[in-house]
């Protein structure tokens, strides 16, 4: 008895040890918090669609389907990059639903930037960046993925490219 | 035409009231306003403030603020709102909740802790 008393320390030291270390050994990047929405229900937007006239786009449009949300914009290169990729998913899964926020963009510029390919259902305008806000976006492209309850279950700051779709995002789709 | 002078004489004294109040006002938002920016990490960009930066995401943030402030929304709720969208790690001074309060205590507590039995047990060798 005596001798478990002694080892206690002992223990509690290597606890906490595998504690840092399982923290260390996960992959966080300070650049790159975890969105602070993550597991919380998709904030409420309201915004014209890009193409269909007349046609208003809310988070209720969400509810029932797995979706995957892009933050994208004609005067973001990284978005360019990350496209055909887009393109590349809405073709896999046709089964989700694949929503674009352009966000701060011309309609123009916007249009023309959706001639190499449109992977999006439904464009959502924000031209203020208020969605964006709310959505805690810190820069474009980035990617959320909501489940059929309307929860927000993947966020990504970033380009989504073969990799991260292959590591990250194929299994939740 | 006496009456219409008065008239205008008043009008211009009134507008420049006004506008004096708005002016003080608009100072006193921009104040408030910086503060809260002073507060803020800017998270795409490395040891700034949002107040510091000049990124567009640190201008967003600025103008969201600033929006607020002259809605009526109190300090302490447009920091929760920037809370609730960027999390806790754009706070440039972490909250005193107790998750944080044991985050800095818990270190002192072990290595006296660890002291503590450390001496005991040289006592007894």
């Amino acid at each position: 008895m005596k001798n478990i008393f002694n080892k206690i320390p002992l223990l509690f030291t290597l606890f906490l040890f595998c504690v840092f270390l399982i923290f260390l050994l996960q992959d966080k990047n300070p650049a790159h918090p975890p969105s602070a929405l993550l597991n919380k229900e998709i904030p409420r937007f309201q915004a014209e669609d890009l193409i269909k006239n007349n046609f208003i786009i809310d988070e209720k449009i969400l509810y029932g389907k797995k979706t995957l949300i892009n933050f994208f914009a004609s005067w973001c290169s990284p978005c360019k990059v990350e496209h055909p990729m887009l393109i590349e998913i809405s073709e896999r899964h046709s089964d989700i639903l694949l929503i674009g926020i352009n966000h701060k963009d011309k309609k123009s510029d916007a249009l023309n930037f959706l001639k190499i390919g449109n992977p999006y259902e439904h464009i959502a305008v924000d031209s203020e960046g208020s969605i964006a806000m709310n959505f805690g976006v810190f820069g474009l492209p980035e990617t959320f993925i909501t489940n059929e309850k309307g929860k927000i279950i993947f966020s990504h700051i970033g380009p989504i490219t073969e990799k991260i779709y292959n590591e990250k995002i194929k299994n939740l789709l | 035409m006496k009456k219409l002078k008065i008239y205008s004489k008043i009008f211009i004294i009134l507008f420049f009231f006004i506008s004096e109040a708005s002016a003080i006002q608009d100072t006193s938002i921009k104040k408030q306003s910086d503060e809260i920016a002073k507060m803020l990490k800017c998270m795409t960009c490395q040891n700034l403030t949002i107040y510091e930066s000049d990124t567009e995401f640190s201008k967003q943030i600025k103008k969201e603020i600033y929006e607020q402030l002259k809605n009526g929304v109190s300090k302490n709720d447009v920091l929760e709102f920037m809370v609730q969208r960027y999390g806790e790690y754009m706070l440039l001074k972490p909250k005193l909740d107790i998750k944080n309060t044991l985050l800095w205590i818990l270190p002192f507590v072990l290595i006296i802790s660890s002291f503590l039995i450390l001496l005991v047990k040289l006592r007894k060798n």
